[in-house]
């Protein structure tokens, strides 16, 4: 299992790569014979993946999220699988590049960061913790997935307003359906937020009592919330067009960044399990 | 490895490159009058197999013949000179030969000799055409089989290539834009201010796009009128309620002659106020403009002036010419294969096809048996069943040999047919030689 792990380490990153490039000559070239590899080659490196991750589950005997390597990794797996789903349902490949390349650098960065033994922490051995990170890595897959979209369509709002018609314009799918894709990937996100929000409220209150309200990653995580929460309101009342949620979802996603990275190394009391 | 001969073809031809539309409409030939003319192409001598290509861009003829000259002849009396005696003048007919004309008629396919480069209906014209020379019984094996190699050309420069990607024209241009924003065209309401023929070049793309709902709105009630013949779904509006009309719209274009803005800024903005969060496509299609240019600062309001969409039409012209030489390619691979066919109709690769389907049955046969007769006999039964084999076919080997040549290929594609001897593929013995 060892070796397996360690091949797998070394191959997830290298197989993401070939399906990103393989995009790419879709998206850059729309050469028709890439479309027909880039599937399957996606397809086989989320298989190896999710064989990965239960491998370390069988190997460590708890949830796969002590490290950040770990973490980052089920990160790739979860917006790998968001896209298959999206790739499959609108049977349209024009995106694949962005978000398999973005597969391709957090797993680059979780096998870059590979630990070879993961402390055992009690912690990752309850079901309410392990339902907690859960939820909040599948939430931050979506807003990864959510912020790709958003950052799509404003490039090709920027185009069709300026009527430039660069790299874009006629390679994507049309504004409405980016948009569209945006919204879903942001509710997904919110609503897995919004239960991981719950469930940690739950388990830190058990654990801690009042005291971990005033712990700045859950501050910051609060703020994301409401910030995201806002623009899906503004959004379904109308008074927000697609730009406007699209930017809201590009600092939605420097929020949840630096929760994660800032708040995480210098500042957290509890969250520096990481 | 030498290429195959080149089968025996010649071409006949004028386009617009050549001639005039004064000239081509004189030389166009349509229904009954192609059917005459291929009738009377095969009464002459000359003549084996004939195929008329003709549009509104060129008028071609396709010619199998038994006497090039002969046939030429004819071609030019019948076809051309009789219709329009101007052809004559150097430089507007064209004469293509052999592998010259297959060439040209499979680059004619696959968009490469269209006035809009990778245009898409010359595939079904010459299918059109096509089927009318199998009727009238003009197309024999080798226009036949040429034609196959043409569709295949056409059909794969489409697929494998970006020869017809792109719009590259006004209208098309619109539902390009359209399509860059909407997720459907099926699901957007159209307003045209303006009944004019360019509003007319722009909604005939969108309704034949998808688009359902058309509004009109014109100063002349007879121009809309007009244009509701066309368009019945069209719904007419005064042209004093356009902004109300504005407010329900998804995509709005402009072409009307007026000097001033018939939508400024601030009647935009205020419209898009009432409106849903739906962006909102405007194409100023007037010149002078028709539509504030300031507009363009709206949010999610795209406003476009005919400078955008000419932008959009070089752009993919560009495009499809950088596709050209891989179409080109796909042009000489179906040449290779219509030439690798040809060759194999000579007699000697038939009768050599023959003799290994027989071999290959008499083998199969011996085998089955060759255990119930005793180990001393199986020589003779061998030495027995090939005797057998070469005798059947001496004689139709011998009278295949006999008739060889191109004048008259129809028995030799029959023997191929009759006895299911493959003719697509090249044989080894082929690329060896």
């Amino acid at each position: 299992m060892s070796t397996f792990l360690d091949l797998a380490t070394l191959l997830l990153p290298l197989l993401y790569l070939g399906a990103a490039v393989a995009y790419g000559f879709v998206f850059f070239a729309a050469h028709p014979t890439a479309g027909r590899v880039a599937t399957p080659a996606l397809h086989g490196a989320v298989v190896l993946h999710l064989a990965y991750l239960v491998c370390l589950i069988l190997r460590h005997r708890q949830f796969p999220a002590a490290t950040v390597s770990q973490a980052l990794s089920i990160v790739a797996l979860a917006v790998a699988i968001v896209y298959v789903f999206v790739e499959w349902h609108g049977r349209e490949r024009s995106t694949g590049f962005w978000m398999v390349a973005l597969v391709f650098f957090f797993q680059l960065l979780s096998s870059v960061l590979v630990r070879p033994n993961p402390p055992d922490r009690q912690i990752f051995h309850d079901p309410l913790f392990s339902t907690h990170v859960s939820l909040a890595l599948l939430g931050y897959a979506a807003f990864v997935v959510g912020a790709a979209y958003a950052f799509l369509f404003l490039q090709l709002y920027r185009d069709l307003k300026a009527g430039r018609f660069s790299t874009f314009y006629g390679k994507l799918p049309p504004l409405e359906v980016l948009e569209r894709m945006m919204l879903g990937a942001l509710s997904i996100g919110f609503l897995a937020l919004t239960g991981a929000v719950i469930s940690g409220a739950f388990y830190a209150e058990q654990l801690y009592h009042n005291a971990w309200l005033r712990d700045p990653k859950i501050l910051v995580t609060l703020a994301t919330w409401v910030l995201y929460a806002s623009a899906l309101l503004l959004r379904r009342l109308r008074r927000w067009q697609g730009r406007q949620t699209a930017v809201a979802s590009l600092a939605g996603l420097c929020a949840i960044l630096f929760s994660l990275v800032a708040v995480n190394f210098f500042f957290t009391d509890f969250h520096g399990f990481l | 490895m030498s290429l195959p001969a080149d089968p025996p073809l010649l071409l006949v031809g004028t386009d617009f490159r050549c001639s005039p539309i004064e000239i081509r409409e004189r030389v166009a030939f349509h229904g009954e009058d192609s059917e005459h003319a291929l009738v009377h192409l095969l009464a002459r001598p000359g003549i084996a197999e004939a195929y008329l290509l003709s549009t509104c861009n060129r008028t071609e003829v396709y010619i199998q013949p038994r006497d090039e000259d002969e046939a030429y002849r004819s071609v030019l009396e019948l076809i051309f000179l009789n219709r329009a005696p101007d052809l004559e003048k150097p430089g507007r007919l064209y004469v293509k030969r052999n592998g010259e004309a297959a060439r040209h008629l499979l680059g004619v396919a696959s968009g490469l000799e269209s006035m809009v480069l990778g245009e898409p209906e010359i595939l079904g014209q010459i299918k059109q055409s096509a089927a009318l020379a199998e009727t009238v019984g003009a197309s024999g094996p080798v226009v036949r089989r040429l034609l196959r190699s043409a569709f295949s050309a056409g059909a794969r420069s489409r697929q494998e290539t970006a020869i017809t990607a792109g719009a590259v024209s006004i209208g098309y241009a619109v539902v390009e834009l359209a399509r860059n924003i909407f997720s459907g065209l099926e699901e957007c309401r159209v307003l045209l201010v303006g009944a004019g023929e360019i509003a007319r070049s722009v909604a005939r793309p969108l309704v034949e796009r998808g688009a359902r709902e058309l509004v009109v709105a014109n100063r002349s009630v007879e121009r809309a009128q007009q244009f509701k013949e066309e368009f019945p779904q069209a719904e007419l509006v005064p042209f004093e309620q356009r902004m109300e009309a504005v407010r329900s719209a998804d995509l709005v274009v402009v072409s009307t002659g007026a000097d001033e803005p018939v939508l400024t800024r601030k009647q935009l903005k205020e419209a898009m106020k009432s409106r849903s969060p739906r962006p909102l496509l405007v194409v100023d299609l007037g010149v002078p403009r028709n539509v504030e240019p300031s507009a363009a600062k709206i949010d999610n309001l795209f406003l476009h002036a005919i400078d955008a969409l000419e932008h959009i039409i070089q752009r993919n012209l560009k495009r499809r010419r950088e596709e050209v030489p891989h179409v080109e390619e796909i042009v000489e691979q179906e040449l290779d294969h219509f030439r690798h066919w040809f060759h194999s109709l000579e007699a000697e690769p038939v009768v050599a096809s023959l003799q290994k389907q027989a071999e290959r049955i008499r083998q199969d046969e011996v085998t089955a048996v060759l255990s119930r007769f005793p180990a001393e006999t199986h020589a003779d039964l061998e030495r027995l069943t090939r005797s057998l084999v070469r005798k059947i076919l001496h004689h139709p080997s011998t009278r295949l040999r006999s008739r060889n040549g191109a004048q008259d290929l129809s028995h030799l594609e029959f023997v191929r047919e009759l006895f299911h001897l493959d003719d697509d593929e090249p044989s080894e013995d082929h690329d060896r030689r």
